[in-house]
């Protein structure tokens, strides 16, 4: 089997986790209002196909990675283990105690947290190895314009289901996404400019 | 850790990218070992010794520290 290069890495994962996206605002709501029980269990278990297609690759990426690489991603795979079992924790006791009315629906976040605890945490230690990341995926497209194009996308569903009377829930959740991703990415942008004029690029 | 990574690399003419290749490691990883960022294991320090021909030691070098005395692990003696 060949290696699988971090692009690689990065256009398989993107197109899941668009697929994954697509289909919770479209499809999967729809499982409250079917009757029959197969199809119901079907469709809320159809999400797990592109969650552990990308946590497959993800074990590929970090079987193929070199020593310094393996390390940030421990780093990062051991920040992000911390941080959501925490973070469960708290929700939980808080949620014994009746001070945080919690159900079993907070679940479907614990896996993005992670996911995100560790791609911060990673990007953060390869940055402590003079690991430019911005640079580092050379004849890719840069964090930055990634982020302003989750942006843009979470932007647009947004719009259209506002125009197409989806409930609140979901449109909040677009507008938030669209919101953090787009003043994370001109942060990005705003300090990879910064640096590019500090060295005189 | 000193090293003389940069140095034999430049000697050879060839990119970091090169390197890398030849090492079978990523562009970053020689970048984080020339700029003394990262210190390589026992094996790719070997890698990388064998690739230039020399000993591990030519190579790398511990930072030169204070001379400490040498100290009995048990005071007493």
């Amino acid at each position: 089997m060949s290696r699988l290069s971090y692009r690689q890495y990065q256009r398989r994962t993107l197109l899941a986790i668009t697929l994954y996206t697509a289909f919770m605002l479209v499809v999967w709501p729809s499982v409250h209002t079917i009757g029959s029980l197969p199809l119901k269990i079907l469709l809320a278990l159809a999400p797990l196909l592109p969650m552990f297609y990308v946590l497959a690759q993800l074990a590929r990426l970090i079987r193929d990675s070199d020593e310094l690489e393996q390390r940030t991603h421990l780093i990062g795979l051991g920040v992000a283990t911390g941080v959501t079992a925490a973070l469960s924790l708290l929700g939980g006791f808080l949620s014994i105690a009746q001070v945080l009315p919690l159900d079993g629906s907070v679940l479907i976040w614990v896996f993005p947290l992670m996911m995100a605890c560790y791609g911060v945490t990673r990007w953060y230690v390869a940055r402590t190895y003079g690991h430019d990341t911005a640079c580092a995926e050379e004849g890719g497209f840069a964090p930055a314009g990634r982020l302003l194009l989750l942006a843009l996308i979470t932007g647009v569903a947004a719009v259209y289901g506002w125009r197409h009377d989806w409930d609140s829930f979901r449109i909040g959740l677009l507008c938030g996404m669209a919101g953090a991703s787009a003043l994370l990415g001109l942060l990005l942008g705003f300090v990879r400019w910064r640096s590019r004029e500090q060295s005189g690029e | 850790m000193n090293n003389r990574v940069r140095e034999l690399r430049t000697e050879h003419a060839w990119s970091q990218a090169d390197l890398a290749e030849r090492l079978d490691v990523s562009r970053q990883t020689v970048n984080a070992i020339e700029t003394g960022k990262y210190d390589p294991s026992l094996p790719l320090a070997f890698k990388i010794a064998r690739l230039f021909g020399l000993s591990i030691e030519s190579i790398f070098e511990p930072e030169p520290q204070a001379a400490t005395p040498m100290v009995s692990r048990h005071p007493m003696e």
